[in-house]
């Protein structure tokens, strides 16, 4: 069954599988401005080096991140998508996010790990999938890193 | 602030308030010998209805300690009565000093001129400079171990104790080294510019690529971070909860529950920064922190210099109590073994929680990191903790009984010359204290995420329990913390070391290829 959809959001963790996640998602869609590519930060732990003694705060933190962002959607040829950086658990606020902007999926790639890695490095693709508002496609990653 | 962030503090003055507040009102009742227990309960033998909350939290707490002391404190060779962990601290770095061809004598002047900022290059990935991330370590390092620290080797292993903590702290260099270019060489630096790093990650990538399968890879890294979170709970924490209110009963005297009372203001002005979130607090006490032990460093040479007759005495007396120690101290092995464990609980060489701070670094030169986390045992124990040993010894306070133990017994040396000084001191500890607990808190965090993930709760439990330990370590007896702060701290040394050696040799190529290019003056220079 084709998907028609009019909103996608894919959340980049700026592994290699973001990279296939916005391919397939450039093939779902009619133009890239229907595309929403989200990073979601951990909060910055207040303790840290780079906070107390550095210049690390969540405005340089949310710059850089909004440039990296754009480069990727640069070099995908996914001009006009919609960029967006936010702080919190992952899983909810990617959720939450797709909720907002009324999105009809959400398109994420998993880890594909087995075994221990598995039981010990959890997934946020789980999390998003318990929470979403909307239909969720999970990419199987085939790299395995 | 955000009103999440108020929420948070509210939210959290109230809990230690009303925590506080029962706890001290129980601890004064049963200080007073009032009814808190049913009287037909007691029998003879038991303990007295005297017996304070305080001392009953310790003994159940020391109960604990000495069962995992057992364990953790094994001796192999009952004939040579050293702990095991003892024993691959000291062969473990006495291999990276060689193995490294004493990196720590060839490439100190290099490292100071890394330090002072000659290599930086602000491009660099990393959250902060060499210089930064050397006093980010030593803010965790330098402090009470190297205050109380040293007086309690003093007083458990003699004189001579000094000796083998300075040998320590030269050869802990290197192991220093190893453990911080392998934290570069495997950190994560995220796409907001943040870095991730530590032993955790460079034992389980590192030992994966060594041949290792990957459960052994990453059950090195959980027996780690198992025990740094440890660690932050004792020698991150209750040391300093305990020794910084051992100050403040110094300055305003013993009173009825002024242990619980202050335990709870520590835990609330860690709390402000750890969970309100307010930066400023730490960010101040970090740049004090400097301040703090030039004043303290200057007033020990102020001492030495009025003493400057007995510092020979004092150091023939180091000298001659390390060769040919008293049984009282438990001969040779026994001063040996104090002098180990109280160097590498002061400047945590070989133990792998620096490597976290270091690799924050703003540099592509895992090397260059490395070399700089060099510096950090040799300020924190061969310069700052031989000064302090110096001042105990030519004071006469380490013979003296009513000086006391501990953070005490430095007080009193200190006094015997400069008597406003207690005054300094006792607020230097409580900085000291503070900005170690909060370094260590960092530590013990990164430990807890690698093991319970990074989401919300995971962290905010972590950060409550840490909270908890600075009221049990403000209570809780100095022998006790002591034990507990060892067991935990020193044991990361276990999967730290054994997991060094086994990567060492990809360390020593990255070192061999960074030296030829230093030595052909291949790197810019940005001053």
């Amino acid at each position: 069954m084709p998907l028609h959809v009019s909103t996608v959001v894919v959340p980049i963790d700026f592994s290699v599988a973001s990279n296939g996640a916005i391919e397939t998602a450039l093939e779902i869609v009619d133009s890239p401005s229907q595309i929403h590519l989200i990073h979601v930060m951990l909060p910055l732990e207040t303790m840290s080096p780079g906070v107390l003694l550095g210049d690390i705060t969540d405005v340089s933190r949310t710059e850089k991140v909004t440039t990296a962002l754009k480069d990727l959607a640069d070099d995908h040829d996914a001009d006009g998508a919609h960029i967006a950086v936010m702080i919190g658990t992952p899983g909810l606020e990617i959720a939450d996010y797709a909720k907002r902007h009324k999105a009809d999926l959400i398109l994420i790639p998993s880890h594909g790990y087995h075994g221990m890695k598995r039981l010990f490095l959890g997934s946020v693709a789980e999390r998003v999938l318990r929470h979403a508002p909307c239909r969720v496609l999970v990419l199987r990653r085939t790299d395995n890193q | 602030m955000s009103s999440n962030s108020l929420k948070s503090i509210l939210f959290f003055s109230c809990l230690i308030l009303v925590t506080g507040l029962n706890l001290t009102a129980l601890a004064q009742a049963q200080d007073s010998g009032e009814t808190v227990v049913n009287q037909s309960d007691i029998s003879e033998n038991e303990e007295p209805a005297t017996r304070s909350l305080s001392e009953s939290i310790d003994a159940q707490f020391g109960f604990i300690v000495e069962s995992m002391a057992t364990v953790l404190f094994w001796v192999p060779v009952q004939a040579v009565p050293i702990p095991l962990i003892v024993l691959i601290l000291f062969c473990g770095s006495l291999f990276f000093t060689i193995y490294h061809n004493w990196l720590n004598i060839r490439g100190f002047k290099h490292a100071v001129d890394i330090t002072r900022g000659r290599y930086d290059n602000p491009n660099d990935p990393g959250e902060i400079s060499h210089f930064q991330a050397l006093t980010s370590a030593l803010s965790a390092t330098v402090g009470l171990g190297n205050i109380a620290g040293v007086a309690v080797a003093i007083h458990a292993g003699g004189p001579g104790a000094v000796i083998w903590m300075m040998l320590i702290g030269l050869l802990g260099m290197t192991a220093k080294f190893n453990e911080c270019t392998l934290a570069m060489v495997y950190r994560k630096v995220r796409p907001d510019g943040t870095v991730d790093g530590g032993p955790m990650h460079y034992l389980e990538i590192g030992l994966q690529e060594r041949g290792f399968s990957f459960p052994v890879a990453k059950a090195f890294g959980l027996v780690f971070a198992l025990f740094c979170i440890g660690g932050s709970f004792g020698g991150g924490n209750m040391f300093q909860a305990n020794q910084a209110t051992s100050a403040v009963r110094g300055m305003l005297g013993e009173a009825a529950g002024i242990n619980w009372v202050f335990g709870c203001v520590l835990a609330f002005l860690v709390g402000l920064v750890i969970i309100g979130g307010i930066k400023r607090i730490g960010q101040v006490t970090e740049k004090i922190i400097p301040l703090m032990c030039g004043i303290y460093v200057l007033a020990g040479l102020v001492i030495l210099v009025i003493h400057i007759k007995q510092v020979p005495d004092a150091a023939v007396l180091i000298v001659r109590s390390c060769v040919s120690p008293e049984a009282a101290y438990g001969g040779f092995i026994g001063v040996l073994v104090q002098g180990i464990r109280r160097a590498v609980f002061s400047n945590e060489a070989g133990v792998g929680s620096a490597a976290i701070a270091h690799a924050a670094a703003k540099t592509d030169e895992p090397v260059r990191e490395g070399l700089v986390a060099m510096l950090g045992p040799f300020i924190d124990t061969v310069v700052i903790c031989t000064m302090t040993a110096l001042v105990v010894i030519v004071s006469g306070a380490y013979n003296t009984p009513e000086a006391g133990q501990g953070v005490e017994m430095t007080r009193w040396a200190f006094s015997e010359t400069l008597s406003w000084f207690p005054t300094v001191l006792n607020i230097s500890v409580f900085l000291f204290a503070y900005s170690t607990m909060i370094s260590w808190s960092y530590y013990g965090e990164k430990a807890w995420q690698y093991i319970f993930g990074t989401t919300r709760t995971a962290i905010i439990v972590y950060r409550f329990i840490f909270l908890g330990f600075i009221i049990l370590g403000a209570v809780a007896s100095l022998d006790n913390v002591i034990e507990f702060s060892d067991l935990m701290i020193l044991s990361m040394a276990f999967p730290n070391i054994i997991g060094g050696i086994i990567l060492a040799p990809r360390v020593k190529a990255l070192l061999k290829d960074y030296w030829r290019r230093y030595k052909d003056n291949e790197f810019t220079v940005y001053d």
